[in-house]
């Protein structure tokens, strides 16, 4: 058959975004759009005009160039706006980049555009392309709604229901296999995910698939198996940025620190504008004693993640630290006021930055400036002692002992052994403060009962609840979660009681709202708890809004 | 000094990236030029005709500028190289479509069979240039026809999918069928090639590997328009 050009698709009702720095491509963009009587085209020449468009006007396909110039990319634009809930569920977003980069085959659903498309962009090219991921968003759209309200187990049906189709023939396959992989896995199913990973890799040699895999051994704990697929993700080329992420994640925690450090830079050499990358370089870094490099890479991390979610305490706390240890005492103090100013809407960072000045003054020899600070900020420390992030915590303790604060330094290192009881290091690293300020047997006592307390408090909650108690149960794991907010066992627990309640006594959207607060939270500070996703799965089981 | 020579390989690096989009603009204007050309008056006039032959070189060169980027990845080993299974029809409009205007303008019958719902596992943008080279380079070879086909690999225990480029021009000069099924490989400069279209095809086609096998490219003279036929095998 002779080939003439397609005719344009039918765009009149669909409203499109172009996101491009250079007149001429927003010209030849438009151009091409009008030809196919686009309804609505607006356009941003900058990420910052972007993002305020996003705050507006939901858009049906956005049309986003990769490289903006200086300041935010593409991909942070995506990045934020799918953080922030800006896009329909249906919506198409096109990366537009003049080559192939590394970013392209990485990341996992929340960070993937739909498609790329690689310059010179002609009409054949963004047509075939527009009517393909429309066709593939419109049937994935209740699957993403779905997911977006946190209905996991609903959203993994859908694929399953489509994947089943057979009449269909989905021409998306894989794409739907990939997603209910990543599904399964947020449910707490890794055996599902890696009976998909593991059918893929059957077939071909797949980067995703194997990194799948690599990411089910990590969480189970095994460490060598997760180590041999990473490596063989990564051995042959380094574009796989996930994966060299994966790989250093698990030679740090195998204790290979060099390791680690070699596999972030290769990724930095490759990506360098990745805030969370250039963190756990500093980190790595700082604990294998090369200051340098540790605060170069904190700089970098808090310069890149400022103004976007990604920004933390993390980096400017470890960059105030690294610079102390340098015996920069002034640089560190700037980076505190950095951290002030910058996470202005952060209470505890207003704090922190304060109460971390108090090794800055000891260190300067200005020891009545640190006494005074620790006296001003005691009564905040002592009330805010459970929200404040555990690494701030090992870094103060020891120097409000060196100050004679026995009671401030207390309240912190008893939440600290609260909050962590079944964390053995954290234990450890605590008591060795006392140790060296001579008081061993003093900390010995307060953290061995901190801990008593939150063992004593899970044990209760169990027996209370095997008794069929669950009303008493729930009220005392609910008055200790005050106590201690970061206590992912605890947290987990609470939540499990509150479902067998809800499981007996029907849906109550309040306790459904406390179950979704207790697993976030419990999910940040153990990724790997395979519970979580569990629990909530069963919430979502209780919900009467299963039909599909 | 290894700084000296970071440098260069810096500069020629975004040298070639400038100089690529350049050309692609430049390619463009002149798409434009030959596309307000058509259906007014007569076709063949000098001034189209040297148009025609300008698009062609700045596409030869934008093409080999393109194939030397991605070379230069594949070997320093960042070449992000992502296969999927990737509908065959897209790809076919996709590269039918960057060589229209140079066949409308020359009037060349450009033909393209493929079978609906056939999907191939590859790379799409290293295959995507290989598929459009072979069809520039037949574009200017052809005296009147230029066929792509894509079919499901039926020979014997084969799988995956071969895609073909012919034309019913003079067909390959034999020093070129010797390179083209690997006999050599390199610079010949008695005749001008630098190699650089077949070594690309080839590197693209080894760097596809499925159940054991591994792709190729094959170059022979005759086929179903008795000119040069192209092929590249994919597993």
């Amino acid at each position: 058959m002779t080939i003439r050009s397609l005719p344009p698709p039918d765009l009149s009702k669909t409203s499109f975004l172009i996101v491009e720095d250079f007149e001429g491509m927003r010209a030849i963009l438009r151009d091409i759009l009008n030809r196919a009587g686009t309804g609505r085209i607006a356009e941003a020449s900058s990420a910052v005009n972007a993002i305020s468009m996003l705050e507006r006007t939901r858009y049906d396909v956005i049309l986003c160039d990769l490289h903006l110039g200086q300041g935010k990319n593409g991909q942070d634009i995506l990045e934020e706006a799918r953080h922030r809930g800006l896009l329909a569920p249906h919506a198409v977003w096109l990366m537009v980049s003049s080559e192939k980069a590394a970013e392209m085959v990485t990341g996992t659903v929340e960070s993937r555009p739909d498609d790329y498309l690689i310059k010179p962009i002609t009409e054949t090219l963004l047509f075939t392309r527009l009517i393909r991921q429309i066709a593939k968003k419109q049937a994935l759209a209740p699957i993403e709604a779905a997911m977006r309200e946190h209905e996991y187990l609903k959203a993994l049906r859908l694929a399953e229901i489509q994947l089943e189709d057979k009449r269909a023939q989905t021409p998306h396959i894989w794409d739907l296999k990939r997603l209910k992989a990543e599904l399964a896995m947020h449910s707490g199913e890794h055996g599902m995910a890696k009976a998909i990973y593991e059918e893929a890799l059957n077939l071909r040699e797949l980067p995703w698939a194997r990194l799948g895999l690599a990411k089910i051994h990590y969480n189970e704990g095994r460490l060598n198996d997760a180590h041999r697929e990473l490596k063989a993700i990564t051995d042959g080329n380094r574009a796989y940025l996930e994966a060299h992420d994966w790989l250093a994640r698990t030679l740090d925690k195998l204790g290979d620190l060099e390791g680690a450090q070699a596999m972030l830079e290769r990724a930095l050499k490759t990506s360098p504008r990745a805030p969370l990358r250039q963190l756990h370089l500093g980190e790595v870094a700082l604990k294998r004693g090369e200051l340098t490099a540790a605060a170069m890479a904190f700089q970098s991390s808090i310069d890149l993640a400022r103004k976007t979610p990604l920004k933390s305490m993390q980096p400017y706390l470890a960059l105030s630290q690294t610079r102390l240890e340098q015996n920069d005492t002034n640089a560190a103090l700037s980076t505190l006021s950095a951290l002030s100013i910058d996470m202005h809407d952060t209470p505890a960072a207003k704090l922190l930055a304060n109460a971390m000045q108090i090794p800055v003054r000891l260190k300067s020899g200005e020891r009545n400036l640190a006494q005074n600070l620790a006296q001003d900020l005691a009564k905040l420390l002592c009330s805010e002692a459970q929200h404040l992030p555990t690494e701030a915590v090992f870094n103060l303790a020891p120097h409000l002992l060196e100050l004679g604060d026995k009671a401030t330094a207390n309240a912190l290192l008893g939440s600290l052994a609260s909050n962590h009881h079944e964390h053995p290091e954290h234990l450890e690293r605590a008591q060795a403060i006392y140790t060296a300020a001579g008081l061993e047997s003093e900390g010995r006592e307060v953290l061995q009962s901190a801990a008593r307390i939150a063992t004593d408090i899970m044990n209760r909650g169990v027996k209370l609840s095997r008794e069929g108690n669950l009303d008493e149960a729930i009220e005392l794991t609910r008055e200790a979660r005050a106590q201690m907010p970061n206590n992912a066992r605890l947290l987990l627990n609470h939540a499990f009681l509150l479902i067998a309640w809800m499981e007996k006594n029907g849906r109550e959207s309040s306790r459904v709202q406390e179950v979704r607060e207790c697993i976030q939270i419990a999910r940040k500070l153990k990724p790997e708890e395979k519970r979580a996703g569990e629990l909530l799965a069963r919430l979502e089981l209780l919900g009467n809004d299963f039909e599909v | 000094m290894s700084t000296d020579k970071l440098n260069l390989s810096t500069f020629l690096l975004s040298s070639i990236h400038d100089m690529k989009n350049s050309l692609g603009v430049m390619a463009s204007y002149l798409e434009d030029a030959l596309a307000e050309g058509v259906g007014q008056g007569p076709v063949d006039t000098p001034a189209r005709r040297r148009t025609a032959q300008a698009l062609y070189e700045a596409q030869r060169v934008n093409n080999h500028l393109i194939q030397l980027l991605a070379l230069y990845k594949i070997d320093q080993a960042f070449y992000p190289f992502d296969p999927q299974d990737q509908p065959l029809c897209d790809l076919a409009q996709e590269a039918l479509a960057r060589a229209r205007p140079l066949a409308e303008s020359e009037g060349i019958a450009l033909d393209c069979d493929y079978p609906e719902n056939l999907y191939g596992w590859l790379d799409y943008e290293l295959v995507f240039g290989v598929v459009v080279q072979a069809l520039h380079n037949a574009l200017h070879y052809t005296k009147s026809r230029v066929r792509l086909t894509f079919e499901a690999n039926n020979e014997i225990g084969a799988t995956g999918i071969v895609i073909r480029v012919e034309d019913d021009g003079p067909g390959y000069p034999d020093f070129l069928l010797a390179q083209g099924n690997g006999a050599q490989q390199g610079i010949n400069f008695n005749t001008g090639s630098t190699g650089l279209g077949l070594y690309f095809a080839d590197v693209v086609a080894r760097m596809h590997q499925a159940g054991g096998k591994i792709g190729r490219i094959h170059l022979a003279n005759g086929g179903q328009l008795g000119g040069g036929r192209f092929s590249l095998e994919l597993p």
